[in-house]
């Protein structure tokens, strides 16, 4: 008896694993290969044509990522939906801790067996998945009450805010746009659209206040960024020179001037698109650039399909965090936005940020696969 | 109720998907736009800014064309030199490393100050080598190079330096050349680097473009940081054009030697004595460091100054031009001291002044062919017409005077250049009047610039009723006819203009003018349209100064059968001679101070069967022209003829 249920089960379980290949999404793992390759590529010239000291560990990073990815993908998506509390309470907890055990200059990471982590990346995911949670259990007649919001607008600025005072302005900033977009997802009503606005409007002047010289200087440089062309003016002037001097088809790989002779600031990690242009140009930032916009695409296309409310809220959420990403991220290197620290998912060399976009676009798998099932 | 609301629900969160996909759509377009912008309109001034931070750009200098002479020795050439250089960055203390290299060599003031120049000028922060010194001896450099450690940001280079091997003897013609300078705004394209140098007189600077060649480029990559990282040739040098000059050399340098010499005698220096006797010796200017000149009486005296020049007379060709005294070129090309230069600038006998070209002498007695053939030419006289010379010819209430005291008595043209009578010229100046002696002396090449290729040079002055109007507001007198028609008064010209009157008289049919440029093409003469049987007249009658028994130059024949030489003598006053000063009795030349004593001029050409050199020797304050510029025409033909 247990000899034939075991076989059954294998039966089923191979059958169920192939059952949930089948119906993984081929066009998201092409998109993250893909990008996961330029990274690696960019990496390697970033180094100046040298596997180390980047592109080696990116490599390590991205196949272990994608590993992690691939399991969270066949595991149920219930488990997200009981996890979500629970690793919301972890994130705000690591947030906490971070700002005693912090290391680093300014206090983001956490040192685990060696490895630096940095609570803020993870904070994203379990902000979407608890205000996922949220209001999965809330009705359409609750959603118009003023106070249905109270608690998710805490679940989100409680992060956000210990977030911007480590101080990390790009990472609060996009934990915060995040959690709106994720309101206004659900249907908020258009006048607490309104109403959110005005706060956001009024608590500038005190958000002023509370960031940091280096910060306002980077907001002041953005706009006007010759006022400090050998300061913090220098990051922005010098990528706009790499992105512009690339033309059409950019210098040639491995060829980029500006990179090579070290006048990109921070070419491995938020300015590596800017690497990436100059040596590829035009057309190979527009299409790097649509493979993000395919893999975003895809992924709110699973959000529009699926059923669960939480599953809808989920993906959108981990869609729209990827879009947040990538406008930050390329917006900021090409002079549109502040500089303010944001990476490029699965690009910029960074492991934090490449596990939460992989773990986050396993999460979204396991409900591309699974959605059905549940309901 | 609850599956309504979740309708609801659903309904609006397709809205609220759709609307924000809008705003994602957007987003996305603005990046997207945003890159076409910068990479593909404005692509080009970032194209431009990226190379800016890439490179930097460092001219090398051409290596400068050499002159020849017509036998392709050298006039001016390139040598080996060492030259100092600064690698400059912003972040080096430049007085401290100069401080430390002044320690240990001596660097010019000329060179600091121009160097300090280049640094203050240098507005951008790209790092650059910037010339210190272009004068380094071998043993500065190995005294540096010691040392090097001390300052790493002082380098050697191996440069080339402007050589001029036959020095004093061609310095005139050739020029030097100099780093430029403010002044010399003529020169265009002015390439951007200390290495420039600039030709400043002479052939270099009329050839300036030409020998300079053009300045190669080279590329440095540099990081951020300013550190060097590839360096390579860019733009390669095209290096200057060598210019082949009408010159002989060989001519030239036995020229000047004769010149200076004179009817002097030339003692080496050796003993101390000698040294001593220098010493003692007041009013010589002008010593050569190795011998020095004595006269008849055993007195030290400098050598003769003034101007030389042969010249071919079918294409005007100049084989040779000397000056005297002159200047070695070579001291450009170290680090002129300054108390050099100025006794070269404030030595009395102007030793800058290339007296060939530029330098202004009244003619005398070498004027009077032009004189003739006006005459000639205007009909007023034929070959024989006689005038009688009793030693004087009185105007209104002047007297005239030939230099023979008691006259030639009766005598026709001929005989009258022969033996260079004044008086007859006087009757020839009144009868022919000024202006069509000016215009035949133009017509004969005076008072003009030529298209020569040196462009210091004078024009001289040939009078007429018109000029003299024009310039004092004053009517010509007859007096100042008669003046001009012995080739003194207003009347000025310069040796070349007068070698260019020998030649177009001996040539005949040309218009010759004067080159120093080899195989020149020679159809840019013009007909010379003078009756070509009165130049024969003329020709003849200075064939007689040298052949004929009374000619002025007898003394100074070729003595060959085959070869003759033909000429005119020409002695000019300097001071002018009071009546009273004339009734005691001339002072003899030699015991007239030097600044008062007469020039001897001399033109000629040989050989007199079918001529082929015109000559003009000018001896300042020399004496006669017959006892001193006429021996030295004649031995330059001797050595030209080889006979």
């Amino acid at each position: 008896m247990n000899y034939k249920l075991n076989k059954f089960s294998e039966k089923s379980f191979s059958y169920m694993f192939f059952s949930k290949l089948s119906k993984i999404n081929l066009i998201i793992i092409l998109s993250i290969i893909l990008l996961g390759f330029v990274g690696v590529a960019s990496l390697y010239s970033a180094a100046g044509g040298y596997w180390d000291p980047w592109a080696k560990n990116h490599l390590i990073r991205l196949i272990f990522g994608m590993c992690l990815m691939l399991i969270l993908a066949f595991l149920p998506q219930d488990i997200f939906f009981k996890l979500s509390v629970f690793s919301f309470l972890i994130g705000i907890l690591s947030l906490i801790l971070v700002k005693f055990i912090g290391t680093g200059n300014v206090q983001r990471w956490i040192t685990l067996g060696g490895i630096n982590f940095q609570p803020s990346e993870a904070m994203k995911l379990a902000l979407i998945l608890i205000l996922a949670r949220y209001f999965d259990h809330i009705s359409r007649i609750e959603l118009d009450k003023l106070k249905t919001y109270i608690l998710p607008i805490f679940l989100i600025l409680l992060p956000g805010f210990l977030v911007i005072s480590q101080p990390d302005l790009g990472t609060g900033l996009t934990i915060i746009l995040l959690g709106l977009a994720i309101l206004f997802f659900v249907g908020i009503s258009m006048k607490f659209v309104i109403l959110c606005f005005i706060l956001l409007a009024s608590s500038i002047p005190f958000i002023w206040n509370q960031l940091y010289d280096y910060q306002k200087d980077r907001i002041l440089v953005f706009l006007n960024p010759e006022i400090d062309s050998l300061g913090s003016g220098y990051q922005i002037i010098q990528s706009k020179i790499a992105i512009g001097s690339g033309g059409l088809f950019g210098k040639g790989y491995l060829l980029g001037s500006q990179s090579r002779l070290n006048y990109l600031p921070e070419k491995h990690t938020d300015f590596i698109f800017t690497l990436i242009s100059e040596e590829l140009g035009f057309l190979g930032s527009i299409s790097i650039i649509l493979i993000f916009c395919i893999l975003i695409t895809s992924i709110m296309k699973i959000s529009f399909r699926v059923k669960s409310l939480f599953s809808k809220i989920v993906t959108f959420g981990i869609g729209f965090l990827l879009f947040l990403y990538l406008t930050l991220n390329i917006g900021m290197v090409c002079g549109l936005l502040p500089v303010v620290g944001a990476p490029l998912p699965l690009i910029s060399y960074g492991g934090t940020s490449l596990l939460t976009v992989l773990i986050g676009l396993g999460i979204v798998l396991s409900i591309s696969i699974n959605d059905k099932e549940v309901l | 109720m609850k599956n309504k609301n979740q309708k609801n629900l659903e309904n609006t969160i397709s809205k609220r998907f759709f609307l924000l996909s809008i705003l994602k759509g957007s987003v996305v377009g603005a990046i997207g736009w945003r890159f076409f912008d910068l990479q593909m309109i404005e692509n080009r001034k970032y194209e431009k800014l990226s190379d800016n931070n890439q490179f930097n750009f460092l001219m090398i200098a051409p290596e400068r064309g050499r002159i020849l002479d017509r036998k392709m020795r050298l006039l001016a050439g390139n040598m080996d030199g060492f030259s100092l250089v600064l690698k400059w960055n912003k972040n080096i203390n430049v007085d401290e490393i100069i401080k430390k290299v002044l320690k240990i060599v001596n660097i010019s003031q000329k060179s600091l100050n121009k160097f300090y120049e280049e640094i203050k000028s240098n507005k951008n922060e790209f790092a650059k080598e910037i010339l210190i010194t272009k004068n380094l001896s071998q043993k500065d450099v190995s005294k540096l190079a010691v040392r090097s450690i001390e300052f790493p940001e002082v380098t050697f280079l191996m440069t080339k330096k402007r050589f001029y091997p036959q020095g004093i003897i061609a310095g005139h013609i050739t020029g030097y050349i100099g780093p430029y300078s403010k002044n010399d705004s003529e020169i265009k394209m002015k390439p951007n680097t200390s290495w420039l140098e600039v030709g400043k007189t002479g052939l270099e600077q009329f050839f300036d473009n030409e020998l300079r060649g053009k300045f190669g480029r080279k590329r440095n990559e540099v990081t951020s940081k300013g550190h060097i990282i590839a360096s390579q040739i860019y733009e390669n040098t095209i290096p200057g054009k060598d210019i082949q000059t009408s010159l002989d050399m060989g001519l030239q340098a036995f020229a000047i030697e004769r010149f200076e010499r004179g009817n002097n005698t030339l003692i080496p220096i050796k003993n101390d004595n000698i040294k001593k006797q220098i010493l003692k010796t007041k009013n010589i200017e002008y010593v050569n460091k190795d011998f020095l000149y004595k006269d008849k009486k055993n007195k030290i005296v400098n050598p003769q100054s003034g101007s030389l020049i042969v010249m071919d007379i079918e294409n005007g060709e100049i084989l040779c031009s000397v000056s005297s005294p002159g200047y070695d070129p070579n001291i450009f090309s170290e680090d002129l001291e300054i108390n050099v230069w100025n006794d070269l600038k404030n030595n009395s006998r102007a030793p800058l002044l290339n007296r060939s070209m530029s330098g202004v002498y009244p003619p005398g007695s070498t004027i009077k062919m032009a004189v003739a053939l006006a005459a000639l030419e205007n009909g007023i006289i034929d070959y024989n017409t006689k005038f009688y010379c009793n030693g004087m010819k009185e105007l209104g209430s002047s007297t005239f005077h030939c230099w023979a005291k008691d006259g030639h008595g009766k005598l026709n043209l001929i005989e009258a250049i022969e033996q260079s009578c004044d008086v007859y010229f006087y009757e020839l100046g009144l009868k022919v009047g000024i202006d069509k002696i000016a215009l035949m002396m133009k017509k004969l090449g005076l008072g003009q610039y030529y298209d020569l290729e040196i462009k210091d040079r004078s024009k001289g002055v040939v009078p007429n009723i018109e000029w003299k109007l024009k310039r004092d507001g004053l009517q010509w007198s007859m007096g100042e006819t008669l003046n001009a028609s012995i080739g003194q008064g207003y009347l000025l010209t310069t040796p070349l203009q007068l070698t260019t009157m020998v030649s177009r008289i001996a040539n005949g049919k040309f218009a010759i003018t004067p080159t120093l440029m080899l195989g020149k093409s020679q159809n840019r003469f013009e007909p010379l349209n003078i009756n070509y049987k009165h130049l024969d007249f003329i020709k003849k009658s200075m064939e007689r100064v040298v052949k004929g028994i009374n000619g002025t130059a007898r003394n100074y024949q070729i003595g060959s059968k085959k070869i003759e030489m033909a000429g005119k003598t020409g002695t000019v006053q300097v001071v002018r001679i009071s009546e009273a000063e004339r009734e005691k009795g001339l002072i003899k030349n030699e015991d007239r101070p030097w600044k008062k004593r007469d020039h001897a001029l001399f033109v000629g050409y040989a050989p007199v069967s079918k001529p082929k050199y015109a000559i003009t020797v000018v001896v300042e304050h020399g004496g006669s022209g017959s006892s001193v510029a006429a021996p030295i025409a004649r031995d330059i033909f001797k050595y030209i003829f080889k006979v």
